[in-house]
């Protein structure tokens, strides 16, 4: 049992899905569905590398916010009025945030490597909380978007050197797997909001930052996986069921996804 | 062997004397080796490759300490082909899923001697990895000084070789655990010099 609880796929990619799952099909009716991506990558860190905060290092910063986001998504779905402002404070906060989860690591390098580091993933993370808070009203979209965002950031990752990275956002993926499987099994969609999405923008943002600070992934990768949730915006046939719109939009971001894999192997790897 | 150093040291002038006496560690003779289980099969040896610090001595008083630190990049197990893969296992080593190096660039070593006899025989430290710091135990299994006879003498050099162990997961290094073991075995070769 223990060596099954520890196996990779296990951790990453089996009980992140189920537990996406369970939480699509059970709070979906409640407008709680989008905590089915947090589910998944929560289920993962905890069984990939514990959750502990204490001493607060820049990974442990990052589960921090990622198990946050979904609880400030709640608070918008619930209490607040979304609109364009409130998106972009949002994003505005979750780009310092990035700062602060990485100054360990910015405060060993030269002021302008720092700041253009530090400012290009502060960017980063904060275009995704935008772009997929946009996908807010549009589930399946949404969905797809966070599959293929988490997939291509944890494929990406395990490229870069860093398998226990790859467990998260290959979680995050399985969570979003379960949400839009849930979907696509009930022809019947359920609410992203910014519950999923803020999920998707911040943890998603956060993992691969992660994957370029802590880990070898090349610095154009995430430009390649910051145009994910803009692929989701792509038509699909207004008659299509929500089984095939999840499978054309996820094909459509897929592209990307490949990309990304592509160029994180080529930089990390240069054929001889 | 150990016993014929240890006279030769005290037959040193300078050495006899009361001071504490500090030492500079010398990098090309300090390797700090490690030995981790893999898959449960076999203990796989590393080594850290840049190491820095300072050895005091005070014979008389019998006391003395050290303090060693250690560049986390400089993780070296010996696999330095990709094999097909996008990254080597130190490449792997340096990542946050194990030493996490761009965040911890160094760890260290601070500790102090116990006795028995003429020598240090166990060193009581704390070490300080990936922002924690535990008690680690060393046992001194050799321990010796003598003149340094490659510039004839004009300075000393002690040396020594002490072993340990502890468990990663202490220290929040959790990845791949059992896979790859909780328990990290320690064999320390340090050697240190100080001008006469």
């Amino acid at each position: 049992m223990d060596s099954f609880l520890q196996h990779p796929a296990f951790q990453g990619g089996v009980a992140p899905f189920v537990a996406g799952l369970m939480v699509a099909a059970v709070l979906g009716r409640a407008r709680l569905g989008g905590l089915a991506v947090a589910a998944g990558y929560a289920v993962a860190i905890a069984l990939a590398s514990g959750v502990a905060f204490s001493p607060l290092t820049a990974l442990r910063k990052v589960a921090l916010l990622a198990l946050a986001a979904p609880l400030a998504g709640i608070a918008i779905d619930f209490a607040l009025r979304s609109g364009r402002a409130l998106v972009i404070v949002v994003a505005a906060v979750c780009g310092a945030l990035t700062v602060w989860v990485f100054w360990s690591v910015l405060q060993h390098k030269v002021p302008a490597e720092a700041a253009l580091l530090g400012g290009g993933a502060a960017l980063y993370v904060a275009w995704l909380v935008v772009a997929t808070m946009a996908l807010s009203a549009a589930p399946v979209r949404a969905g797809a978007a966070a599959l293929v965002l988490g997939l291509g950031t944890g494929i990406s990752a395990i490229l870069a050197a860093s398998a226990l990275l790859g467990l998260y956002g290959i979680g995050l993926a399985a969570g979003a797997g379960g949400f839009l499987l849930w979907q696509m099994v009930t022809g019947r969609t359920i609410a992203a909001g910014a519950t999923l999405t803020l999920s998707v923008g911040l943890a998603g943002g956060l993992f691969g930052a992660s994957a370029l600070f802590l880990a070898k992934l090349p610095g154009y990768v995430p430009i390649v996986l910051a145009l994910v949730p803009l692929a989701a915006r792509l038509p699909v046939p207004p008659r299509f069921p929500i089984w095939a719109q999840a499978i054309v939009l996820s094909a459509y971001c897929f592209v990307l996804a490949v990309l990304a894999f592509v160029l994180t192997r080529q930089g990390v790897a240069p054929p001889a | 062997m150990h016993r014929k150093l240890a006279a030769t040291a005290l037959a040193l002038p300078l050495a006899a004397g009361a001071q504490p006496a500090t030492y500079e560690i010398d990098p090309d003779h300090t390797f700090p080796h490690f030995m981790i289980q893999h898959l449960g099969v076999s203990w796989m040896h590393g080594r850290f490759n840049k190491t820095s610090g300072k050895l005091v001595l005070d014979r008389a008083a019998k006391t003395g300490s050290v303090e060693v630190t250690i560049e986390t990049a400089s993780v070296d197990t010996g696999a330095h082909e990709l094999r097909g893969r996008t990254r080597t296992r130190d490449e792997h080593l340096r990542t946050a899923d194990f030493f996490n190096v761009q965040e911890f660039p160094t760890m260290t070593y601070k500790g102090s001697a116990k006795w028995n006899g003429e020598w240090p025989s166990e060193v009581q430290g704390q070490l300080t990895l990936l922002g924690v710091t535990r008690p680690v135990t060393l046992k001194v299994d050799s321990f010796g000084c003598a003149p340094d006879p490659r510039i004839k003498g004009k300075r000393e050099v002690c040396g020594a070789n002490a072993s340990g162990s502890f468990k990663r997961s202490d220290f929040g290094m959790k990845f791949a655990i059992p896979g790859v073991s909780d328990e990290i075995r320690l064999q320390v070769q340090l050697e240190a010099l100080r001008p006469l």
